[in-house]
């Protein structure tokens, strides 16, 4: 049973969506207990992994799964291989425990989805076996795979579920990602044909193997990417232009500004169980491409561009929060809140410091929860009236006691309230990135000043948005009906009040997530250090 | 041994039962919300009661330090550790029983609220907070207190939701102390990043001074300029009048600008010489220009609220000066005085409103439309001068040995010879000067004069909002903090420590309140100046329109720009990009149809034409056969020959 954990965290989702094709579409009730039965086997199946891995440290890869997926031998050129080859570390850990959690939670908010369930839930398993298999693949191939399969229903989730401009938000995603997809791709072929399999030692074995990539010994000389003697692209080395390629792949995804246009729309547009995959989930892959992809491959490269991913990262703090600041919608200002957060991520991990990288998977973990919280708080709203506008509101408190009690605890959690989850990511990011520049010289002190300006920022626009919706006499725009404004029932009361509970758990006991994300990041400094220096002086 | 974990324990139990208070609050159903009223202040009164057994029992020079872990990322231990020491064993009954009292005066003030449990609740987690911050032995531990602190005063100001203008008050609060603590989170991180501990045990016992402390200690002072609403971030203290009288009370006595000069005494050893420069120069101006604009306003708590202004610049000034102890024994002063103060003015508002229910638009606070109540609050007038003595630093009482005790520490410090620092002891005795002034300004146009229509009605307020009163005002008097009346000297420098001591300048100050005493006297009374104002002071110097138009607009300019930025220009360049998709896409289309498709059918139509031609040939007419017959045959013939 232990070996095959991983498979069945990823397949049980995708062998229920073909199964469930023989029910009809009327039964709503099954698929929603379908989605319950899953989320309840993919917890099991944690709590199973949690007890499997007590004694182990997390620094190394836990329970891999290996199978030879296929390989073509090419007589001359060498031999084609991959392989279906999963496990997980500190960093696939957490990710995993998030999608776990926030499908359970996306489950329970789909129930209000009444339009071609049947479809819409179909979608949804093969999205959440994707997103996992997204977070233990350790086969470039496969990861790629299950990255542009989350595409697909995601547009669909989007194109079909969505609001009045769900069609454009759906291309425009769609578009977006893919321009990002082509490029990873190019890279993904660029470094198959660079790398061998070291175990193999009579003949040439290109692989797709992650882990191989991240060795420079592996690289065939004078290949395309081999560190020493790789092949130069006009000025810059193609090494430097793959790395580059990468990074733009992923900062679509994650979205870094300039290249996140498409999340506000996407974010507008979808049902709110999808803004909260999108937002709790999605951005995270991009965010995990770079640390396991682009920064581990290429360690040359990105250390000597960290000072431009820091750039980026603190660019989208501030120009995130401003836009947040100017949005008169209130998803809208989630979602460039979002893009703010994320910028902390690059942060943090430019700074390539253990705290600062712990920062950085801790801030993914924690917007996971927080994001998918505060989508879940717009929600409630659109619900209830069709409207998200700020300014159609005003004094809701008085109707809405307990709804403006989780918005309030929402609100402040996002903003970086100490107690909360957010504290904890983001003062380790700040702290990372500023000892960055007396530890390892990466990125300038600078960056990390500047980036207390998003937390002044942050404030002014989650208070801000409390003073108009919910403070104040009551006020609301005449189409609405106070009849329509009751107060938050069972069923978002139990979607709410766990993430409540843990945004709260991982900002007061943070070494409960510590314990697995911390040897990652340390793992993951000295490797990309180490590599640096041994690539400079082989 | 067995005493100092009973001590632990003890600690512990005076932190942790304000917050159990909160949880408490908070847990209670809406319809037993009476229950809070009871509940909270009697868990106050056992903090308080272990606060002061903790004050009484611990020996002076006791350091005790509770190490806890709270994470560790790599080799690096972030620590929860909680030390008690002086400082502390000062500070904890101090807060808690103004917080106590607060409580009980909330009992009364607070009757027929809706929010009585938010309120409550709110109480005890700002209490929590605080007692975090006077005992956490840890730099960002501090700071997350310090954190929690500004949120449990959003809460508290923004109690009365529906009023907006509580809700601006409370956000503003909020971000001001933001900015400050951004500057304190930079200078979290120059520590973190020279020294990778927040313990306060190793970054304040370092053996030597290094270059980073100036930078370090002038950021993490900025939280304070936030927090203790130093200029140039003083303007949110006026505007937190919105909330409730006893939140105020809390505010500025015990709970939230006292954790700025708390801050700064804790942290003293790392301050340099170059930022004690600083930090006494922004004392003093805050000190003046707060005391010249609380002689210019006409709402009674705003004029509490500049006074408080003034006198934590005067604090903040005797840490500059290098006497932190000078400015903690003000602090404690202080909080009972300016606590008395306003629980004072807060049962003057209460009278005033009860009597005046049928009255509309009548401001119970502006003290133009008050007067004479001497004779109808006889309590609560006896409580509010003995407080109001203390703050103008009236001999034999308690302002007037901490005051003199930080004036002594300035005069010591600017030295013999003329420099500079003899401009900031000028401006501190016109600070007491002016304190002098508008305390009296205050008292006499409540109290004293002709009893105006306002106050037929009025009648004392019930006993539990007089009892915090009475009590408070007992501790404004000297023999509470000294053995006399004009030496420091007593408990407090057993426990804190030497204080310095003249009686030269104890004289001057002495003589110098007289004299202003006498000077407002003559002003307010003898000559009967009208009351008026300077608009710009009263104003707080207009720094809240400076600030409205240079910092507000811009960034609200700022975000409009980035959201034109993000629709027209990246939006703007992908549509272009997809349009330009789409036209080549037409193009190519076109191309297909017109010029690949009609060259296709071009040679079909071609073959086509040419096949009918030569079908023609084979119609079956015999003279046609013959004709091409022979036309070979010459052809045939013709390349023969030739």
């Amino acid at each position: 049973m232990s070996q095959y954990l991983l498979s069945s965290l990823i397949f049980t989702p995708i062998a229920a969506a073909l199964f469930v094709l023989f029910i009809p579409n009327e039964a709503k009730k099954t698929f929603r207990i379908v989605t319950l039965a899953i989320s309840a086997i993919q917890l099991g199946l944690l709590i199973f992994i949690i007890h499997q891995t007590k004694d182990s440290t997390f620094s190394s890869f836990l329970l891999t799964e290996k199978a030879n997926w296929f390989s073509i031998d090419l007589g001359t050129w060498g031999v084609l291989q991959a392989e279906y080859f999963v496990g997980i570390d500190g960093l696939s850990f957490s990710m995993v425990t998030l999608t776990v959690l926030i499908m359970l939670i996306a489950g329970i908010s789909s129930w209000t989805i009444d339009k071609n369930v049947k479809g819409y839930f179909i979608l949804l398993w093969i999205l959440n076996g994707a997103i996992v298999g997204t977070f233990v693949a350790l086969d470039f191939l496969l990861f790629y795979l299950f990255f542009e399969f989350m595409l697909l229903p995601m547009y669909f989730l989007i194109g079909i579920w969505g609001g009045p401009k769900r069609e454009y938000a759906s291309i425009k995603f769609l578009l977006y990602t893919i321009f990002g997809s082509i490029l990873i791709l190019i890279v993904l072929i660029a470094l198959y044909l660079s790398v061998q399999n070291p175990d193999v030692q009579d003949r040439v074995v290109h692989t797709f193997n992650l882990i191989h990539m991240t060795d420079a010994a592996n690289y065939i000389t004078g290949s395309i990417l081999n560190p020493d003697k790789g092949w130069m692209i006009g000025a810059h080395s193609a090494r430097w232009w793959a790395f580059v390629l990468l990074f733009i792949g992923f900062a679509i995804k994650l979205p870094a500004v300039p290249l996140h246009t498409w999340l506000p729309d996407a974010h507008v547009e979808a049902p709110t169980p999808i803004s909260v995959i999108l937002a709790a989930l999605l951005l995270k892959v991009g965010a995990y491409g770079l640390l396991r992809i682009a920064y581990p491959i290429f360690p040359d490269i990105a250390t000597s561009l960290s000072w431009f991913v820091a750039l980026i990262g603190v660019i989208s703090i501030i120009y995130g929060a401003l836009n947040a600041l100017a949005s008169k919608d209130l998803k809208r200002l989630i979602a460039y809140s979002s893009v703010s957060h994320m910028g902390f991520v690059l942060l943090g991990l430019a700074s390539v410091t253990t705290e600062g990288v712990s920062g950085a998977v801790y801030q993914m973990f924690s917007h996971g929860i927080i994001s998918a919280l505060l989508f879940l708080i717009a929600g409630v709203l659109y619900d209830r009236t069709q409207d998200r506008m700020i300014n159609n509101y005003s004094g809701l408190s008085s109707k809405m006691p307990m709804y403006f009690t989780i918005a309030l605890i929402g609100f402040f959690a996002s903003l970086g309230l100490p107690g909360f989850s957010g504290f904890i990511a983001e003062i380790m990011i700040l702290l990372g990135a500023f000892r960055s520049f007396s530890a390892n010289g990466l990125i300038h002190e600078s960056f990390a000043i500047v980036a207390t300006a998003g937390l002044i920022l942050g404030a002014a626009y989650f208070l801000w948005a409390l003073q108009r919706m919910f403070f104040g006499p009551f006020y609301i725009k005449s189409e609405i009906k106070p009849s329509q404004l009751v107060d938050l029932d069972k069923r978002e009361y139990s979607m709410l009040l766990p993430l409540v509970l843990l945004i709260l758990v991982f900002g007061i006991f943070p070494q409960i997530l510590l314990d697995y994300i911390n040897p990652f990041a340390q793992h993951f400094t000295d490797s990309v250090l180490n590599a640096v220096r041994t690539i400079q002086n082989p | 041994m067995e005493k100092l974990i009973t001590i632990e324990i003890l600690t512990g139990a005076a932190l942790l039962t304000p917050l159990i208070s909160f949880l408490l609050c908070l847990l209670i159903p809406v319809r037993f919300s009476w229950v809070v009223t009871i509940v909270a202040p009697i868990l106050l009164l056992i903090s308080t009661s272990i606060s002061i057994y903790l004050f009484v029992v611990v020996p002076n020079n006791t350091s005790l330090l509770i190490s806890i872990e709270w994470f560790h990322v790599a080799q690096y231990s972030f620590n929860g550790n909680v030390e008690i020491n002086r400082l502390s064993i000062l500070m904890m009954p101090l807060v808690t029983m103004i917080s106590f009292l607060v409580h009980l005066y909330s009992i009364g003030y607070m009757v027929g609220d809706n929010g009585t449990k938010r309120y409550f609740a709110m109480l005890g987690f700002f209490t929590f907070s605080m007692l975090g911050i006077v005992l956490s032995d840890n730099l960002l531990m501090i700071f997350i207190f310090w954190e929690l602190v500004g949120f449990s005063s959003y809460m508290l100001i923004g109690h009365w939701i529906e009023k907006p203008a509580s809700a601006s008050a409370a956000k503003k609060a909020f971000i001001f102390n933001r900015i400050g603590d951004a500057g304190f989170l930079i200078g979290i991180m120059i520590v973190w990043a020279n020294t990778q501990t927040f313990d306060l045990q190793e970054i304040l016992h370092m053996s030597e001074i290094y270059s980073w402390q100036t930078a370090a200690s002038l950021c993490i002072f900025c939280g304070v300029i936030g927090k203790s609403a130093q200029f140039p971030l003083f303007t949110w203290l006026p505007d937190a009048m919105e909330g409730p009288t006893p939140v105020s009370a809390l505010i500025h006595a015990a709970t939230m600008v006292a954790a700025g000069v708390f801050l700064l005494s804790r942290v003293f050893p790392l301050f340099t010489d170059a930022s004690l420069q600083v930090v006494a120069v922004v004392g003093a101006a805050t000190a003046l220009l707060a005391a010249l604009s609380a002689l210019n306003q006409f709402d009674i708590k705003k004029i509490l609220a500049y006074s408080t202004i003034s006198q934590l610049g005067l604090m903040v000034t005797a840490v500059g000066v290098g006497s932190a102890n000078a400015a903690m024994l003000h602090l404690t002063t202080h909080a009972f005085f300016k606590a008395c103060l306003f629980l004072g003015a807060g049962s003057v508002i209460y009278a005033l409103q009860i009597a005046n229910r049928q009255t509309e638009n009548f401001d119970v606070q502006d003290i133009r439309n008050l007067g004479g109540l001497r004779k109808k609050l006889p309590t609560t007038f006896f409580t509010f001068i003995i407080a109001a003595a203390s703050l103008a630093g009236i001999p034999f009482f308690s302002g007037f040995i901490s005051k003199d005790s930080i004036i002594t520490s300035i005069w010591y410090w600017s030295g013999n010879t003329f420099s500079w620092r003899w401009l900031l002891l000028v401006a501190i005795f016109v600070v007491s000067f002016i304190t002098v002034l508008y305390t009296f300004r205050m008292v006499w146009f409540i109290f004293f004069g002709k009893e105006k229509q306002s106050a037929s009605a009025v009648t004392e307020p019930p006993w539990i909002l007089r009892v915090p009163l009475l009590i408070l005002a007992s501790a404004s008097v000297w023999f509470f903090i000294a053995w006399s009346p004009f030496n420091p000297s007593g408990w407090f420098t057993t426990l804190i420590g030497g204080l310095p001591d003249s009686i030269l300048v104890t004289s001057i100050s002495g003589g110098l309140v007289l004299l202003a005493f006498v000077t407002a006297w003559f002003v307010y009374t003898y000559k009967k100046t009208q009351i008026k104002s300077l608009r710009i002071l009263q104003n707080g110097f207009d720094l809240d329109i400076a600030y409205q138009k240079l910092v507000g607009q811009s960034t609200v300019q700022l975000a409009t720009v980035a959201e034109t930025v993000d629709r027209k220009w990246i939006d703007g360049f992908i549509h272009v990009a997809a349009y330009a998709q789409v036209s080549v896409a037409h193009v190519v289309l076109w191309f297909d149809k017109y010029i690949i498709d009609s060259s296709v059918n071009a040679v079909a139509w071609l073959a086509g034409v040419a096949g009918s031609f030569t079908r023609s040939f084979q119609a079956g007419k015999i003279q046609l056969y013959i004709f091409w017959a022979v036309a070979g045959l010459i052809i045939f013939l013709f390349f023969i020959l030739i």
